[in-house]
């Protein structure tokens, strides 16, 4: 238990750190990333440590309450960003941008009790695992999204100089336009692989519980985004407001809805 | 004929349509949420009107017939939505208790079900045998192992064990074992004129209701009823360790009729209103959930048949088109 707790600690602070040289170094118009990325790989290192411990200790993996949940998510979202900033090296300069988005999970993960929970039996299936690979890979999608949206926004509100090392706002919007499709087939997989999970586990495949309805709007959001941009290509900036409409809703959906939910599908509960 | 046929088809096939057909299917979904109510048949209307609307653009739009990933996309799309219209009006979704011993009987089945679900409950057959219940410390619920009969085809009858995520199927209706069971007092009855009733009377789940295990009775010739407590002197559990569910041995059924206080052990009688009622055993009952979703398999293949040719369809547009490339001709024409 310590040992994980400190593991945690350790990679919750060089998540922050990564934050802090990443946005640093934007303020001060240096083209360096390779500090921030190599934070952030340590970090996820140390918080793998912290993750891996508790799984064979309590020989479940990090589905079962909020604080496993929020940290699940704190490092597959983190992955996903260093990810994206390896295979597209010209998206790097977002580091400063989404970074900082996801130290709010940071937070809230360092201020959540690390209760040990037992996993319910309807968790013994292999489709929850599928369905919760499946959302964050859809939900890391969707951050990296967001870290190019709000270059975008900046530049729109800001000045057109700003990021000079990437490229220009069409490209950006191009680029969300296509995060936001791919994260769109995982979440359209994952509606389907928690629907095969529910008919398992509850004897139905949607019963429109908060929960499933609103991972219902969210996949309504994230379609109708895709439609707009398809049919009327709205400009960079309203595409990029609406991809971080569409993270607000999903996040609310991922995070909010298990918490104030009573109804059965509680999700984290 | 044909040119009106088109008129239609081409509005029905509208974009704006596409969005308000999302946009409605999203209100209705909130609304349910927010006002906590049953949405099947409010939801079947945007569903069923997207499918028709996927289904005119494929029709009017030669660009989305061309393409093998885009055409399986809006055929499997529209599939999907007129699979899902069609599942909220037929569904059936519901709950039911069964004796230890006794029958499935469709008329203790509470249900909510869409307008157009074919109500074939009463076909259903099969016996409730014993169960099995299994709790982990901290009063937690692990595996339900729950024994059915199902008549076999030499007219006997065959086992099945139905569990929490193992159901028994019979005409398309699902049964699921559900955290709701207890135990069962059966009682026999014989009237002033010498007929004999046999019933079972349902007690609080247990061990939710551990405190609570009261019901009261009505007689089956009319003439009152029965208050009836099951007195469990030591509990069957230990909430600090594994243990099963099983029927208490030392129990005593507490019967009170009128001013009357009676404690029966299985096989004792007493005399109510004019009658006899004997105390004949105590069995368990077991709650399931039912479900009737029989286009389930077919809205999954429709779902993952056009997810995978989107991914196809657009996959192949991307590798055509690099994402940096976009928005470059502009930018030089801007610079220049």
């Amino acid at each position: 238990m310590p040992g994980e707790q400190i593991w945690l600690l350790a990679g919750l602070a060089l998540y922050a750190a990564a934050a802090v040289v990443a946005v640093v170094n934007a303020v001060r118009g240096r083209r360096r990333y390779g500090g921030a990325m190599a934070l952030v790989s340590a970090a996820l290192a140390a918080h793998g440590a912290a993750i891996a411990l508790r799984w064979f200790r309590l020989d479940h993996g990090p589905y079962v309450n909020l604080f496993e949940i929020l940290s699940s998510n704190v490092f597959t979202l983190h992955a996903s960003v260093l990810i994206a900033c390896i295979a597209l090296p010209a998206i790097r300069p977002s580091l400063s941008t989404v970074l900082p988005v996801l130290q709010v999970l940071v937070v809230w993960l360092l201020v959540t009790p690390p209760v040990d929970g037992a996993a319910p039996i309807t968790y013994q299936t292999m489709w929850l695992a599928v369905h919760v690979w499946l959302g964050k890979i859809f939900l890391g999608c969707v951050v990296v999204a967001v870290g190019v949206g709000l270059v975008v926004l900046l530049r729109d509100l800001r000045s057109s100089r700003l990021f000079p090392g990437m490229p220009n706002n069409a490209a950006l919007d191009e680029l969300m336009y296509r995060l936001v499709f791919v994260g769109f087939v995982f979440e359209s997989l994952m509606l389907v692989a928690g629907a095969i999970w529910a008919q398992d586990a509850w004897g139905r495949y949607w019963a429109w519980d908060p929960l499933e309805t609103w991972a219902f709007v969210t996949w309504l959001a994230v379609v109708a985004y895709l439609h707009l941009r398809v049919a009327r290509r709205p400009p960079p900036a309203v595409g990029a407001a609406l991809v971080i409409a569409i993270f607000a809703v999903a996040f609310s959906t991922f995070f909010g809805m298990p918490f104030v939910s009573t109804a059965p599908h509680k999700g984290a509960i | 004929m044909i040119c009106a046929a088109h008129s239609i088809a081409r509005r029905l096939a509208s974009l704006w349509l596409t969005l308000v057909c999302v946009a409605t299917a999203a209100a209705v979904a909130l609304t349910g949420h927010f006002a906590n109510a049953s949405i099947g048949v409010w939801i079947a209307a945007p569903f069923g009107m997207l499918g028709l609307n996927l289904l005119a653009a494929l029709a009017v739009t030669p660009k989305l017939r061309r393409q093998g990933g885009l055409l399986g996309f809006h055929l499997a799309l529209a599939g999907l939505a007129l699979l899902a219209a069609a599942d909220q009006l037929i569904s059936l979704s519901g709950h039911v208790e069964i004796t230890e011993g006794a029958p499935f009987d469709a008329r203790m089945v509470e249900a909510a079900a869409g307008p157009l679900h074919p109500w074939r409950l009463d076909r259903v057959r099969f016996v409730q045998a014993g169960f099995q219940i299994d709790y982990a410390p901290r009063m937690k619920r692990r595996d339900t192992r729950s024994t059915v009969l199902l008549p076999a085809g030499d007219g006997g009858w065959r086992e099945v064990v139905v569990g929490d995520d193992n159901p028994v199927v019979v005409d398309d209706y699902r049964f699921y074992t559900s955290f709701n069971k207890g135990f069962a007092p059966v009682l026999t009855y014989t009237d002033r004129g010498g007929r004999a009733h046999t019933g079972s009377v349902h007690l609080p789940s247990y061990p939710l209701n551990y405190f609570n295990q009261g019901n009261e009775w009505a007689l089956p010739d009319g003439t009152g009823s029965v208050k009836l407590w099951l007195h469990i002197p030591e509990p069957v559990y230990d909430p600090e360790s594994f243990w099963q569910f099983d029927k208490p041995d030392d129990a005593v059924l507490v019967v009170i009729a009128g001013e009357d206080r009676h404690e029966l052990r299985p096989g004792d009688s007493v005399a109510v209103n004019g009658g006899t009622l004997r105390y004949d055993a105590l069995r368990g009952w077991m709650g399931y959930t039912i479900a009737y979703n029989p286009l389930t398999p077919w809205m999954l293949a429709s779902v993952v048949i056009a997810v995978l040719c989107l991914a196809w369809h657009m996959a192949a547009k991307f590798k055509r088109v690099p994402w940096q490339t976009v928005g470059a001709k502009t930018e030089r024409c801007d610079a220049g």
